[in-house]
């Protein structure tokens, strides 16, 4: 038991590797729900489950589209310019 | 009916509210009696800060190296402050993508707790939180 404590403590003491690689940006999905779900706690008047869930879920994706399409936006003009 | 609060009643009301938010996330709403905020609050920022901590490792919270983003760190908990002394050391290093995205991770944490104590003591300062904590309870 206590081995798994410091063993779990230990894990925060050396950083994860992740390559400088397109697939680093995934990370930033679990970042945006986070925001969503701390914004509609903060935004609703009420707190009721399945509006909060839905609610939630609806910003998340519109978050995750709108990086998505910035992403590809600055790729493209990126590519335009050093072609 | 609860009797509105006299004005230095209010304000020091209001500063413990803020004060409990920052000392644990989501404390602030539990204070207005706003559980089901509080819950979700606590755990979100707790696991948000929890997983940049894991992914940049403790040494990603840096006073002196990066100090911008230690302010906003420090929003999440008094406790970041204890974080930067044991890392004072340069025992544990941390650079590159996952130094990046850990103090990125750590300072939204950061800056969402300070979103949820605003939140929260304005709707102490204007009386909204107690009301609908009992609409939500007499709703279950």
């Amino acid at each position: 038991m206590l081995s798994d404590v410091c063993l779990t403590l230990a894990s925060f003491t050396q950083p994860e590797s992740i390559g400088a690689t397109g697939l680093s940006m995934l990370w930033m999905f679990p970042l945006l729900a986070s925001i969503a779900v701390i914004y509609k706690t903060a935004k609703l008047r009420a707190m009721f489950w399945p509006a909060f869930i839905t609610e939630t879920l609806k910003l998340t994706a519109f978050l995750s589209g709108f990086m998505i399409l910035a992403i590809v936006v600055l790729n493209l003009v990126v590519w335009l310019l050093t072609s | 009916m609860t009797q509105p609060r006299q004005k230095p009643d209010l304000i020091l009301w209001l500063i413990v509210v803020a004060l409990a938010g920052w000392v644990v996330p989501g404390a602030s709403y539990f204070l207005i009696k706003q559980t089901r905020r509080a819950i979700v609050a606590c755990i979100t920022i707790t696991l948000t800060f929890a997983v940049g901590l894991y992914i940049g490792s403790v040494g990603i919270v840096d006073s002196v190296g990066g100090w911008a983003w230690y302010m906003a760190q420090l929003l999440a908990s008094p406790a970041v402050w204890l974080f930067d002394q044991m890392t004072r050391s340069g025992q544990y290093p941390s650079y590159g993508r996952p130094c990046d995205i850990g103090q990125i991770y750590t300072a939204v944490a950061g800056l969402l707790n300070l979103l949820c104590i605003l939140s929260a003591v304005y709707m102490a300062y204007s009386g909204r939180g107690e009301t609908i904590g009992q609409e939500e309870a007499d709703a279950v």
